[in-house]
């Protein structure tokens, strides 16, 4: 009993140790409620204000000065000092062009847009929100300040045209089908992949309106969305675009068939992908074709500002439900990709547990993985030590573990876009490729209270490394580092099996090594014990290279103990024991009191 | 998710730090781009004179650089592509040079018949040039049968960023209604893939041939300036050159161009 006590003030002891962690965790809790809070008195605020920013006024401008203009820059441009390090760049305001919107392509956002935008930040760039940190009041004068920095908002002479998002489709299983078929013909894989990790031939030669490297989204992480991940967000997304960045918008005529029915637009493919046809097969496709032009013109004739007949609007509104109808499914098929929430981080009760088997552990394609839940371990940017990387690109390493009696064994999977492995850094001539290391103290710190090494690659305490490279992908080098630039590889090596894959922007790695090796440098596992574990990664893509890389600190992790079969014979015997002694007791009071009566 | 956020805090805060001085790229100024006059007005041109000439390229000819095709190469790979933004061919002859009045305010109107067309055929924007009179519309031809978006980096119009999704084999674009130009057209799809586009609000604008040739005709009778664009060597809208027409004759007038 005492040692389970020892054993689980222990493990909150790891806890106390991933102070960051911990206290970050708090301090969502915090926000969460302040959140709820402020929302509540604010909403009554903002009434006031209905869609419009106010005039723009000294306040607003003494507030995006301080708040806004280090990443945006006084003018507006995007350039502030801190711009430099970021990707996604700061918006450069002077062109006009948001990306998150709920207006059509080529529209400006609306104010709501933009007061939305500073209010719940972006996801997945450098953009905080401004909830707490400013008051509606305030971001309502910074809308209107940021727009003096482009005519276009004071010239427009109507309001900015928005998405309709009546008729929304239901989410169900076919909707997400007829969503997937779209989401091949319309070319979404070229550059969000196969299965949307963002993968697609196209991705890493994009690049936004000024220039710079712009990653298409991995659709199966929601939570990294700039605009939010729900249905209605990934629809507007979809048919307004990213105005500034590489993704276009799909409006109505952009749709194969546009004007045509179902049947029609099936027919006219079918005649399309015909070697030859017939005469009356050509007649025919002409007809389609005729009619598809036809669409195409009103459509555009309601663009450039021409009044339709009722006739014409009958055919464009016919159109465009098809074409909505059709976006829906693809939003609700980019919707089923993800998960509904973003993983917990592996902390608490999430820890890192390897899970005890008797037989043989299985191989990396084995099914065996799929009953385990994989641990999610968050990664970010490494700022302490240059280079840093201040633009992470891999957001999170996930693990499962087995063990058995003399092995344990790991499979870690990440999403990375790109399958780098012998790229030169045009800077530094290094060369680039996507790696893993996994990090353990060389020594498993006695009790809660002793030091764990330094979290990055360790300093005076060492710490015991595996380092995978896409290189050599059969290969992990065991190494022992003093520090992260201080890391040799063992003179033993060898000692691991390893297995992986990169399929669809995914690695997929698989490490089996002895619990306990005769090597001095080596962590010794035994189970029970709860072992720091920590994890970097390196995205050569990205630039990713020795120092620059994204990481973790220490998480914990233990080759859960199986509950012993002594369970059965222990506490039924001190039971059995304690009821004893207590007759006794009893038996011999009573004699002691029958004596003295 | 707050986590998150607040790393993310964390990161702008040692940005802030860190972070030295951005160079404004906008301080090299404006790109250069065509003039074009406050107005115009159309009317019908008799006994108009003709500027012609030819546009030589000035200076070492670099090598053409190949195209790398990095996706779908059995369709953009079939043949070889080189950058198109320097074409010299034979005796120093400069393709893709734009030559245009500056400052003519009345003239010939559109020839309305005309196609407006660019062609995504190989992966390859063709023409790489593009007129397009503003309130005329631009149609997008895909001969690839693959996915391509048109990507028009306009600035006073509206920039357009659509897709053209392979069975879309014809797209016609939005007119616009300014003048502006020339801006690029990008496919991102595939990176390499670059054209550009003049919206024009008079017809006295020309694309130069592979023998670098290229004429303006019916010129109403009067002293113009005439300009150039080109896409490596620049613009003389600073120093354009004088010309006079007379009614039914011919103005001959040659450029050297040096690279910039």
């Amino acid at each position: 009993m005492i040692f389970c006590l020892a054993q689980s003030v222990k493990s909150h002891g790891w806890l106390d140790n991933s102070l960051y962690f911990r206290s970050a965790n708090l301090r969502c809790r915090f926000a969460a409620v302040m959140l709820f809070l402020i929302l509540g008195v604010f909403s009554m605020l903002t009434a006031a204000y209905a869609q419009n920013a106010p005039q723009a006024s000294e306040k607003g401008k003494e507030v995006y000065e301080n708040s806004c203009a280090h990443c945006h820059g006084t003018e507006g441009r995007g350039d502030g000092s801190a711009a430099e390090n970021l990707l996604p760049k700061p918006r450069d305001f002077t062109r006009g062009l948001y990306k998150i919107r709920s207006t059509e392509t080529g529209e400006l956002p609306t104010d709501q847009d933009l007061f939305d935008i500073i209010t719940e930040g972006m996801p997945g760039s450098s953009m905080p929100p401004w909830d707490t940190a400013l008051s509606a009041n305030d971001r309502w004068e910074v809308v209107a300040y940021i727009k003096t920095f482009y005519d276009g908002f004071k010239e427009a002479e109507t309001s900015p045209k928005q998405i309709n998002l009546s008729g929304k489709v239901a989410y169900s299983e076919q909707s997400i089908e007829t969503g997937k078929a779209l989401y091949t013909e319309l070319g979404c894989v070229e550059c969000h992949g196969n299965i949307g990790r963002g993968d697609g031939t196209s991705a890493p030669d994009l690049t936004d309106e000024w220039g710079f490297q712009s990653w298409p989204a991995n659709l199966t992480q929601g939570w990294n969305f700039r605009g939010g991940s729900d249905t209605e967000d990934i629809f507007k997304r979809f048919i307004g675009g990213l105005a500034g960045s590489a993704m276009p918008a799909f409006e109505g005529d952009s749709f194969p068939g546009f004007g045509l029915t179902a049947e029609e637009s099936s027919r006219m493919t079918e005649l399309d992908n015909k070697d030859e046809m017939t005469e009356a097969e050509e007649e025919e496709s002409a007809q389609l074709y005729e009619k598809y032009d036809a669409a195409v013109d009103i459509a555009l004739n309601l663009a450039e500002g021409t009044e339709l007949s009722a006739e014409e609007r009958q055919i464009y509104d016919d159109a465009m439900r098809v074409v909505y109808e059709k976006s829906w499914h693809l939003a609700n098929y980019v919707k089923s990709l993800m998960p509904e929430k973003r993983p917990e981080p592996a902390i608490g009760n999430n820890v890192l547990r390897s899970q005890y088997v008797q037989s043989e552990l299985p191989p990396m394609d084995d099914a065996a993985w799929g009953t385990l839940e994989a641990r999610y371990f968050p990664l970010v940017g490494q700022i302490v030590i240059e280079p840093r990387q201040f633009n992470p690109t891999i957001d999170a390493v996930n693990v499962k573990s087995f063990y058995n009696d003399t092995e344990v064994a790991f499979l870690f999977t990440w999403d990375d876009r790109t399958h780098t492995t012998d790229e030169t850094d045009e800077e530094t001539g290094k060369t680039l490729e996507d790696a893993l290391a996994v990090q353990f103290p060389v020594k498993v710190p006695q009790g809660p209270t002793a030091p764990k090494p330094y979290f990055l690659w360790g300093g005076r305490l060492p710490v015991y490394l595996w380092h995978w490279k896409a290189s050599a992908p059969e290969q992990v080098t065991e190494l022992t580092a003093k520090g992260i630039n201080n890391a040799e590889a063992q003179a033993a090596q060898g000692e691991l099996q390893v297995q992986s894959t990169y399929t669809n922007g995914q690695y997929k790695l698989w490490v089996k090594r002895a619990l306990k090796t005769e090597d001095k440098k080596d962590l010794q596992l035994e189970p029970g014990v709860f072992v720091p574990i920590a994890f970097s990664a390196w995205d050569g893509a990205n630039g990713d290279v020795d120092t620059k890389r994204v990481m973790t600190s220490w998480y914990t992790f233990v080759l859960e103990p199986v509950p012993s079969s002594k369970r059965f014979i222990y506490p039924p015997l001190i039971a059995l024991l304690s009821v004893g002694f207590l007759f006794g007791l009893r038996a011999f009071v009573q004699r002691r009191n029958s004596e003295e009566t | 998710m707050k986590s998150y956020l607040l790393a993310n805090l964390a990161i702008l805060l040692a940005c802030c730090c860190v972070g030295t001085a951005f160079a404004a790229d906008s301080g090299s100024g404006e790109k250069e781009m065509l003039v074009f006059p406050e107005a115009y007005k159309a009317m019908k041109v008799n006994n108009g004179g003709t500027i012609s000439g030819v546009v030589k390229f000035e200076g070492d000819v670099p090598e053409k650089k190949a195209l790398e095709i990095t996706k779908d190469e059995k369709v953009c790979g079939a043949d070889e592509k080189f950058d198109e933004s320097l074409v010299v061919g034979e005796g120093n002859a400069l393709k893709n040079t734009i030559v245009y009045l500056i400052d003519i305010s009345a003239g010939k109107d559109f020839d309305k018949k005309a196609k407006i067309e660019i062609d995504q055929m190989g992966c390859k924007f063709t023409p790489h040039i593009q007129l397009v009179p503003v309130g005329a519309r631009l149609t997008m031809l895909n001969s690839d049968k693959i996915m391509h978006n048109v990507h028009i980096f306009s600035k006073i119009n509206k920039p357009v960023n659509k897709a053209q999704p392979k069975a879309r084999r014809k797209m016609p674009l939005q007119a616009v209604k300014k003048a502006e130009g020339p801006v690029e057209v990008k496919c991102d799809v595939h990176g390499w893939m670059s054209a550009w586009i003049s919206y024009v609000p008079h017809p006295y604008f020309a694309v130069t041939n592979e023998k670098g040739e290229f004429t303006l005709e019916d010129v109403p009778a009067g002293d113009y300036k005439l300009g150039y664009w080109h896409e490596a060597c620049g613009t003389n809208s600073k120093a354009p050159v004088a010309v006079t027409v007379a009614a039914g004759g011919t103005v001959t007038q040659d450029f050297t161009l040096k690279l910039k």
